[in-house]
């Protein structure tokens, strides 16, 4: 019974697909190419997202995603879409940049699933979720859920479980994808970047990661993706980068997110496997993942309450998302949370670099979607859900993630999505990648500030005059870089926020700092370095007070009343100590905005209950810089 | 008139096509053309040869006489089945097989649309046709001076700053900080747009060119400004925008083919509605 239904698979890729697959050859690629000059140091940040799922992905299509990737590049690069559940959607502004990052495992296979005649189908549970996905778009949301539970515990059907069968399939799959991403890769206006998600897990604990090429068609169709289907260590995936880079001269990077579901697992002190961590293991995943995606709809991994008592600003986005691993199929314990959040795990790099000689966590920070509606929205007011039985409804904020099959997170605790910013000398592959390879990007939980983070060993207050980028690189290293060492004194930095054009003023800056002494204990202290209408709000015991609150939730609106569209500064590390290592990385707050289910209730009269969270001070958070003594 | 010249048009008609290639499918996947109304099973060799081709593409090994068996006697089951259900009308008002047919005609109407390549006529004709949205972007040249968030204290530092601007004064000792670029040159509108807002896009429009002015609105506040440049409208050509065109008219293609192939099919018949008093 097995074969008919990997053999119905089979066949119907094979039909369907390969109509497409003659077109795009005959389409080639990049035809109106041109030749688009970088600048001499990174002028703009460019916009985009590395996460979004396409009708591609097992989860998305079951979900109810019948858009392919050609329409979700259409929608990034700002054109209006009709989505799965037939409502029209625009993005406010277009995106930069998009890598549309599909599941490697069974990639179109609930496509061909569905698609399949009913009567290949033998095995009963397989048939049962056939023909629920048939009935209509709630019983097959309830369907993909049984099937990703089932792929938790690992319960499913055998079919499923066996990554070559479905290879053939995802060759076909990805080669048509990868001849779209091709005809949409604009240099210079548009960069769309060909990848793939590598959905590790251990049991139901997220070991996730993006999959990120650098190149065009004629080098990664040498590969297909890898499915991550029996492996527990990110390992294979490593040396699967290995054997693309030898293979065909190309450049690749992986992007880990959710850490905050990762029950404990993606920051140990120890290797993947449990063992302890060599200096070699240390340097294949850093050299590997120099970014870690911090922030997207599934909740925000910068810092928990429990970790870091004394920040008020933590806990952003963790509610519901801290109470057990992805699938839920084990509940958390606080012990966990210290190998979960960025900001611990950027602790812990300093002491395990202090230990190897390597630091294993010495990554930067990017914001995405993880959209699979094929729509990379981040912004709350038009928020398409995390997937298509999810899109805008009045019944969204208060659904639960299982549709009530098991405990669960309720809609409103998903995020409306984030976005990363990346500071590259032009808008191509080559360059957004570069600079996603040197860590000169940041995240946001979705709007567009622009901000800016150097440091040095002599910048001063006159420096903000003048050409001071220019200085910043000249003098300093920015915002994922390391402080060259043999300098006297303190570093100093230069801090420069803006608010989004379309978007919310700014509350304050902070520079978080984390640093390890010599007895190897971990320290961090958060700095507000530079806050709106500082002359009225004067520090009290020892803290800035909160900016206020213009929120009109009724209509779902907010005034700049308060905050400053600007704030910088230069600030030098006060507390400083040339023996210790330490990085510093950028949190800078807006003032209280209204979140997506508030837009939910002002246009559905959709129902909330009493713990929903409906406002919030969204935010971004740079690429750290990191100090290391001289040994 | 031979029987060619009578049939030519009806070969040219789509819907022609379009039945021969659902009855070849059909054919393909059966092993013959289907009879309802037959009261008699036939599996004939091309049938048993299709079953034992897909055993194979799983198991990469001929089947053994007892699965074979088992495949001919559940291919059995399923034609048995399947005829007694259409006789019986149960297909009739089932919405999982009205979505089955209905995706079927529209996956074969839009099959040969997929396929098809545009001719440099076509994509001209494209073009032509919507100039605009082909053109190249228009761009623009232009230095800003951030002043503030829009206040009335804002406002009146506006006309000295501009004084001093007007005097030569050098523009990076005047406004604020902020961690944009002072200067743009040759930047598209809508990267303008996207940095300043759009607003700011249509105020540097009003701009004179040349001498300092303003202040323009922006997202972010208020800006003096200095337009050194814009690019003239220019015709958009072919060997530009090719690859844009080609995506253009790929999707238009699919989408017509669908409308079309379904206007012909409602052709056939005659909708009543009567909504409930």
């Amino acid at each position: 019974m097995k074969s008919r239904m990997i053999l119905a698979a089979l066949l119907l890729a094979g039909t369907t697909l390969a109509g497409c697959d003659k077109v795009s050859n005959a389409m080639g690629g990049g035809k109106s190419a041109v030749k688009v000059a970088e600048t001499a140091y990174p002028e703009r940040v460019y916009w985009g997202d590395t996460h979004l799922h396409t009708a591609n992905s097992v989860d998305a299509f079951g979900f109810g995603n019948r858009l392919p990737p050609e329409e979700a590049l259409r929608f990034a690069r700002g054109e209006e879409v009709t989505s799965s559940t037939g409502l029209k959607a625009k993005l406010a502004r277009p995106l930069d940049f998009l890598v549309i990052a599909d599941h490697a495992e069974g990639m179109g296979s609930t496509m061909a699933l569905y698609n399949a005649p009913r009567i290949m189908i033998n095995d009963p549970t397989v048939l049962r979720w056939y023909d629920m996905m048939h009935e209509g778009p709630d019983q097959s949301v309830r369907a993909m859920a049984e099937i990703l539970q089932a792929r938790a515990k690992g319960t499913l059907p055998p079919m499923f479980r066996d990554p070559k069968a479905s290879a053939e399939r995802t060759h076909n799959v990805w080669n048509t994808y990868l001849d779209t991403v091709e005809r949409y890769n604009e240099p210079g206006k548009f960069t769309a970047f060909m990848g793939f998600e590598y959905t590790l897990m251990q049991g139901g604990n997220n070991l996730h990661r993006n999959v990120i090429f650098r190149d065009g068609k004629d080098k990664v169709a040498q590969i297909d993706p890898l499915d991550p289907t029996n492996e527990l260590t990110p390992d294979k995936l490593w040396d699967y980068m290995d054997a693309y880079r030898a293979k065909t001269g190309g450049k690749v990077l992986a992007i880990p997110h959710n850490s905050n579901v990762s029950n404990g697992l993606m920051f140990m002190m120890t290797d993947g496997g449990g063992k302890p961590m060599t200096a070699a293991w240390a340097k294949r995943r850093a050299d590997n993942e120099p970014v870690v995606e911090v922030t997207q709809i599934k909740g925000d991994s910068e810092a928990h309450p429990f970790l870091s008592p004394n920040d008020e600003f933590a806990g952003y986005g963790t509610s519901g998302w801290d109470i057990g691993n992805l699938m839920l199929t084990e509940p958390k314990s606080k012990d966990m949370y210290a190998s979960e959040y960025i900001r611990e795990a950027l602790k812990r790099g300093l002491l395990l670099e202090q230990k190897l000689g390597v630091n294993p966590y010495k990554f930067g920070l990017i914001g995405s979607t993880d959209s699979h509606t094929s729509l990379a929205t981040g912004d709350e007011n038009n928020f398409f859900g995390k997937h298509s039985g999810t899109e805008p409804s009045a019944r969204r904020p208060m659904i639960p993630q299982n549709l009530g099959t098991g405990p669960g997170r309720l809609g409103w605790q998903y995020l409306a999505g984030g976005y990363a910013g990346v500071w590259a000398k032009a808008n191509t592959r080559e360059a957004i990648w570069d600079a996603l390879a040197r860590r000169e990007v940041y995240a946001t939980t979705g709007p567009r500030m622009t901000v800016r983070f150097f440091g040095g060993w002599d910048f001063k207050a006159d420096d903000l005059k003048g050409d001071w980028v220019k200085a910043g690189y000249g003098r300093g290293v920015p915002m994922g870089g390391s402080l060259a060492v043999g300098k006297s004194g303190a570093p100093s930095f230069i801090v420069s926020a803006l608010k989004d054009p379309d978007g919310a003023n700014l509350d304050r800056v902070q520079i978080v700092k984390g640093w390890v002494d010599k007895a190897g204990t971990l320290h961090e202290k958060i700095f507000d370095v530079v806050w709106s209408d500082m002359d009225k709000r004067r520090l009290a015991g020892g803290k800035v007070p909160a900016v206020g609150d213009t929120v009109d939730l009724a209509k779902a609106t907010y005034t700049n009343s308060i905050g400053a569209p600007t704030l910088a500064t230069v600030w030098t590390d006060p507390e400083f100590n040339a023996g210790q290592r330490a990085f510093y990385y950028l949190r800078v707050l807006e003032i209280p905005t209204p979140r997506w289910p508030a837009f939910d209730a002002l246009r559905f009269k959709a129902p909330i209950g009493p713990d929903v969270q409906m406002k919030a001070q969204e935010r971004a958070y740079s690429s750290p810089i990191w100090y290391t003594p001289t040994v | 008139m031979t029987w060619r010249e009578r049939a030519a048009p009806l070969l040219r008609e789509p819907l022609v096509h379009f039945l021969l290639a659902g009855a070849l499918v059909y054919a393909l996947l059966s092993g013959r053309a289907p009879d309802i109304g037959e009261r008699r099973i036939v599996v004939n060799a091309g049938v048993v040869e299709q079953l034992i081709g897909r055993f194979k593409q799983t198991y990469r090994r001929d089947p053994g006489p007892t699965e074979l068996d088992g495949l001919i006697t559940d291919y059995v089951r399923d034609q048995a089945y399947y005829r007694e259900a259409l006789r019986l009308g149960l297909d009739q008002d089932d919405d999982v097989v009205m979505r089955r047919m209905r995706n079927k005609m529209v996956a074969l109407a839009t099959s040969e649309a997929e396929a098809a390549t545009p001719t440099d006529a076509q994509l001209q004709a494209l073009l032509d046709a919507h100039p605009d949205r082909y053109s190249p972007e228009v761009r623009l040249s232009f230095s800003q001076v951030y002043l503030g968030a829009d206040t009335d204290a804002t406002r009146a530092l506006a006309a000295p700053t501009l004084e001093r601007l007007r005097g030569g004064a050098d523009p990076a000792t005047a406004g604020q900080t902020i961690p944009i670029p002072r200067d743009f040159a040759n930047a598209a509108a809508s990267e303008v747009a996207g940095v300043f807002g759009d607003a700011f896009v249509a105020g540097l429009r009003q701009q004179e060119p040349g001498a300092w002015g303003g202040p323009v609105d922006s997202g972010l506040g208020l800006h003096l400004v200095r337009v050194t440049g814009r690019s003239a409208a220019a015709k958009p050509r072919l060997a530009d925008v090719r690859q844009a065109l080609e995506n253009d008219w790929r999707a238009e293609a699919l989408r017509k083919a669908e409308v079309e192939n379904y206007r012909r099919v409602l052709a056939g018949y005659d909708v009543v509605i009567e909504m409930p008093k």
